[in-house]
């Protein structure tokens, strides 16, 4: 048996996400103890109607959402306890709407920071209705093999070392959440475990106290023994050592108290606990409380330390009367599935991985490119160019190198509204489309007719060189096998009126004590083809190609500079029609050539 | 709980209809002369200088100057303002009409568990703290205002008769209105006093408790609260506290200058025990400290930097139960990071450091510790079989 929570408790959970942990942590314990979750709602209005995923086992279970706390218990009657996990400011209507719930007969407030007056009207609202208000400032509640409410107990390992996945003979009560778990472990490891532990929050006045469940423990043939933990401040272990000294008690009450300290500190300082406390005139000191409960004849160690041989003392006497007999433990306990990570690195899983990549990394603490912490990219000096370098392909390239790729990008960010990529972005931009969605766009429109050249064109300029062709050779060989050659030729401009963008990056490149094959060839089979045709230059996407090849990118990589390049020009596009807050447009009528048949009438559907 | 100093204490009482004299807050003898100017009592009455601090035994320390005219009250101004007791700079003094009177009387509210109580007695100052027999007391459940007959039933016990019957019974009712309105935890008024122009009872002094969680319900506690225990909070304190207010979890920080044992410990409850377990060995605590509620790691690296800067200190108790779901490797990390920090700028000489943790991933937190020593690190690291408070004999003894 237990106290407040077993096997037939289920529970609502008001509030949001430390709620949501709070489920899976009790998920654990119910798949250790082989019952299913109890966790049959949560209230949380924000998300009503939707679900949470709770992990039981190796898989998941639904944990509806509703409203109110009179719908959740509604859909699901056999709900009796409410766990409430709602901010400080608003738990009082909270633990109001359960404790009003006829369902519901134990609510849990985890809320810590709860004013004073606010848990005083809560406990006497229960009080008056006969229900338990427990908290605020609870840890939670943990019956052992049967039920668990809140985090209590700690990680599923904890569990297992504890015992908790069966009863023992000794109730626990304390304040401390923290200490909670290690009287539990005591009890575990000096002892055969607890029935039910209670953590009643640190506050000055909790709800229900020490004494209202020492009557329910009182009165559970189970329990043999209660340990409490309790602090300065209040009269709470008082009231217990009253209780225990006005008459014969079946169970044995054992107990310690924090606060000692309190006689060599300044006066007033004030502890982790609210409730913590000294009063003004200097009740409620460690050592009043710790006379008190010696006076009523409860078993009060002198220190913490000393707790676990007196719980051993204690129980090895139960033992003797027959009292209790030592316990069972199962032959064998539900394992809690690892996750993939952690089977993993405890070399119990090969898994085959989805991607590769050889790049990049952003594990650590910042990502690294090609190994690279991007931070000592800045910090030693490298720029942009740098990282398209390494990113694109994999190596550091040098500075004259990055000059050359930033004076690309330089000279291709942006060519007018007018160009395909503009126009497309701009068109977006107009009709109220989002960022991202104009420039791409703008971006569709880079192919073999704009701006898309760059690749194709060091593709075969590259072949060329390496097939050391002469230039007639190589007009030969474009003309049988793939017609025009990419990178020659422009729309508007031509010899008399030449792309300065062109002049200006050969004119740079050529200034530098590098080789230039492919930039070289590329130039001369500008002579042959512009002296036929005067507009059959050597174009942006040509010149580019070419130097690019020549600083040694792959031929793939190539349309991406213009595709970087261009993404500037795009963008500023975009954020321009913005700032203009430009109108929807379409193409005036008499821009269109209408070509099509003539209005007719139409035939009878056959 | 939260104290307020006088001033703001008697504004909310004024709120409530409760009388109070007239007074002013300043922080300069400039302030004073201009509020001279347009407050027309200052130059009037006889008044009562009293230094505007959370300090104990002011009349001892001759921060407390009554029976001044305004020039005696500026003179008594100037020489209380910026005068250092302890670690306590006065920064503010109040200024007071001074209530001629006869009789002193006793009125406090305080907080119980079932709701509140009314503490009347007919005699006050330090006459009612020998005399704690003749305050008579009215109980009263939560939710529940005392009726006009309770409170002049109440009045007649404590023994007051005619007319003040009445009046003490209506000041009780003006008393529980402010202490329940302003989520009050204790308020006390020793002397209230029969002022003799009109009859009527004044609240000469104002001892105000509030419950700090409930601040967010007034937005008008525009104040700040004192420290409770006699001096000022030091800046290394203040800075904890800063953290404190913005974040999950909680860390606590409070220095006791003189000790040589430092505490790291985790856990509002356990912290205490540690605390308990220093002093019991005879040791000399140089701190309080506590981290809870898994609060993030930079919040305990900050805290973990300020006990690493307490001067003189011998050993560091890094102690703590098994935890529910605060995570150690989180935590300890963020431990880790302050004691890295703290020995790069030459701190921790000599220093020796005791851990004993359980709790969610407490294998990797502990093993992270114990991988300190490679580091130069005076360290010693135990688990949860080593019972809680077993590092602080091992520290103490170690001597």
């Amino acid at each position: 048996m237990s106290i407040l929570a077993n096997k037939d408790t289920y529970v609502v959970i008001q509030g949001g996400v430390a709620g949501v942990n709070a489920a899976r942590r009790m998920a654990e314990f119910c798949y250790l103890i082989k019952r299913s979750l109890n966790v049959l709602a949560f209230v949380y209005p924000p998300d009503a109607g939707k679900t949470h995923e709770i992990p039981y086992g190796s898989g998941l279970v639904a944990v509806p959402i509703y409203k109110t706390v009179a719908e959740a218990t509604k859909h699901h009657p056999q709900i009796n306890t409410s766990l409430v996990y709602i901010g400080a400011d608003r738990a009082m209507k909270g633990g109001m709407e359960a404790l009003d719930d006829t369902h519901i007969k134990v609510v849990s407030m985890i809320t810590e920071g709860v004013p004073e007056k606010d848990a005083k009207i809560l406990g006497a609202h229960a009080r008056k209705l006969g229900k338990v208000f427990n908290g605020p400032s609870s840890i939670g509640i943990v019956s052992a093999g049967s039920c668990r409410l809140g985090v209590i107990g700690g990680a599923f390992d904890n569990l297992v070392l504890s015992k908790l996945y069966r009863e023992g003979s000794f109730g626990v009560i304390t304040k401390s959440g923290g200490l909670s778990n290690e009287i539990i472990w005591i009890c575990s490891q000096f002892a055969d475990g607890i029935t039910t532990a209670i953590g009643i929050g640190g506050d000055a006045y909790p709800g229900t106290d020490y004494v209202s469940y020492l009557e329910m423990f009182e009165n559970d043939p189970q329990t043999k023994a209660v340990v409490i933990v309790g602090e300065m401040g209040g009269d709470l272990e008082e009231r217990a050592a009253e209780w225990y000294g006005a008459k014969k008690r079946r169970v044995k009450l054992m107990a310690v108290v924090s606060g000692f300290c309190q006689e060599s500190l300044p006066k007033g300082m004030k502890f982790g606990h609210a409730g913590a406390k000294e009063g003004l005139k200097g009740e409620g000191s460690a050592r009043s409380k710790s006379d008190a409960l010696k006076k009523s004849g409860a078993i009060v160690p002198a220190t913490f330390g000393a707790l676990g041989p007196a719980i051993k003392d204690v129980y090895q006497d139960m033992l003797k009367s027959g009292q209790v007999k030592e316990p069972v433990e199962p032959a064998s306990l539900p394992k809690l599935p690892k996750s993939i990570e952690a089977a993993m690195k405890a070399d119990e899983v090969m898994v085959t991985p989805l991607i590769r990549t050889t790049i990049s990394d952003d594990r650590g603490d910042e990502p690294c490119y090609d190994g690279y912490p991007a931070s000592e990219l800045i910090n030693k000096g490298y720029e942009i160019p740098h990282v398209v370098g390494l990113l694109w392909d994999k190596r550091l390239i040098s500075k004259q190198e990055a000059e050359i790729i930033k004076r690309i990008m330089m000279l291709s960010a942006d060519h007018g509204p007018c160009v395909s990529g503009a126009l497309g972005t701009i068109i977006a931009a107009c009709a109220g489309i989002g960022l991202s969605q104009s420039v791409a766009a703008g971006l569709i429109m880079i192919g073999p007719r704009f701006g898309g050249a760059v690749t194709d064109a060091g593709r075969f300029f590259k072949h060329a060189v390496d097939n050391k062709m002469t230039v007639d050779e190589f007009l030969t060989y474009m003309k049988k096998n793939h017609g025009p050659v990419p990178g020659i030729g422009h729309r508007v401009k031509s010899l008399r009126n030449p792309d300065k963008r062109v002049k200006e990056l050969v004119g740079y490149v050529k200034s530098l004590p590098i080789k230039t094959p492919c930039l070289d060839f590329a130039l001369q089979v500008e002579q042959v083809t512009a002296a036929k045709k005067d507009n059959l230059i050597l174009n942006v996407d040509g010149t580019m190609a070419a130097v690019l090849v020549d600083i040694g990118f792959p031929v793939d990589s190539l349309n991406g500079f213009f595709i970087l390049s261009r993404t500037i020009g795009l963008i500023g596009h975009w954020v321009d029609q913005k700032r203009q807050d430009s109108r929807l447009i379409r193409l005036f009528d008499y821009l269109v050539n209408y070509a099509a048949p003539k209005r007719r009438e139409v035939p009878p559907l056959k | 709980m939260a104290k307020v100093l006088e001033g703001p204490g008697m504004g909310l009482m004024k709120k409530w209809g409760i009388n109070v004299p007239n007074y002013v807050v300043v922080t300069s003898v400039d302030e004073l002369t201009k509020l001279g100017q347009a407050n027309e009592w200052l130059k009037k009455s006889k008044l009562v200088a009293k230094a505007h601090e959370a300090l104990g035994s002011r009349f001892k320390l001759g921060l407390v100057k009554v029976d001044l005219d305004f020039k005696a009250a500026e003179a008594a101004t100037k020489e209380m303002i910026g005068r250092q007791v302890g670690s306590i700079t006065v920064t503010q003094v109040i200024v007071s009409e001074m209530i001629p009177h006869k009789e002193e009387y006793y009125c406090a509210v305080k907080s119980t568990r079932e709701g509140s109580e009314i503490l009347v007695a007919n005699c006050g100052g330090i006459e009612v703290e020998s005399n704690w027999e003749r305050v008579k007391r009215l109980c009263l459940e939560i939710g529940q205002a005392p009726s006009a007959d309770a409170l002049e039933k109440l009045s007649k016990e404590a023994g007051f008769t005619g007319p003040l019957i009445k009046k003490m019974a209506d000041f009780a009712g003006k008393m529980y209105g402010c202490f329940d309105s302003e989520d009050a935890q204790y308020l006390e008024v020793n002397p209230v006093v029969t002022r003799a122009s009109d009859g009527e009872l004044v609240a000469l002094d104002a001892v105000t408790l509030l419950d700090g969680d409930a601040k967010f319900r007034h937005p008008d506690w525009n104040f700040a609260f004192a420290a409770e225990f006699g001096r000022a909070y030091s800046k290394q304190e203040e800075e904890v506290m800063a953290v404190d207010s913005k974040i999950k979890g909680s860390v606590k920080f409070i220095e006791i200058p003189g000790g040589d044992t430092a505490m790291l410990p985790a856990g509002g409850g356990a912290s205490v025990y540690y605390s308990d377990a220093v002093v019991a060995r005879g040791g000399k605590l140089a701190n309080y400290a506590e981290y809870s509620g898994d609060p993030p790691d930079w919040a305990v690296e900050v805290l973990t930097e300020k006990v690493c800067s307490l001067p003189g200190i011998k050993n560091i108790i890094v102690g703590g139960a098994i935890a529910n779901f605060t995570d150690v490797v989180k935590t300890f990390g963020g431990i880790i990071n302050g004691f890295r920090k703290a020995k790069s700028e030459g701190k921790l000489k000599g220093v020796k450091i005791w851990v004993r943790r359980g709790g969610p991933r407490e294998k990797e937190g502990l093993d992270a510790m114990r991988a300190l020593k490679d580091e130069g690190f005076d360290i010693s690291v135990f688990d949860r079989n080593t019972p809680l408070t077993d590092i602080v004999d091992k520290a103490l003894q170690a001597k």
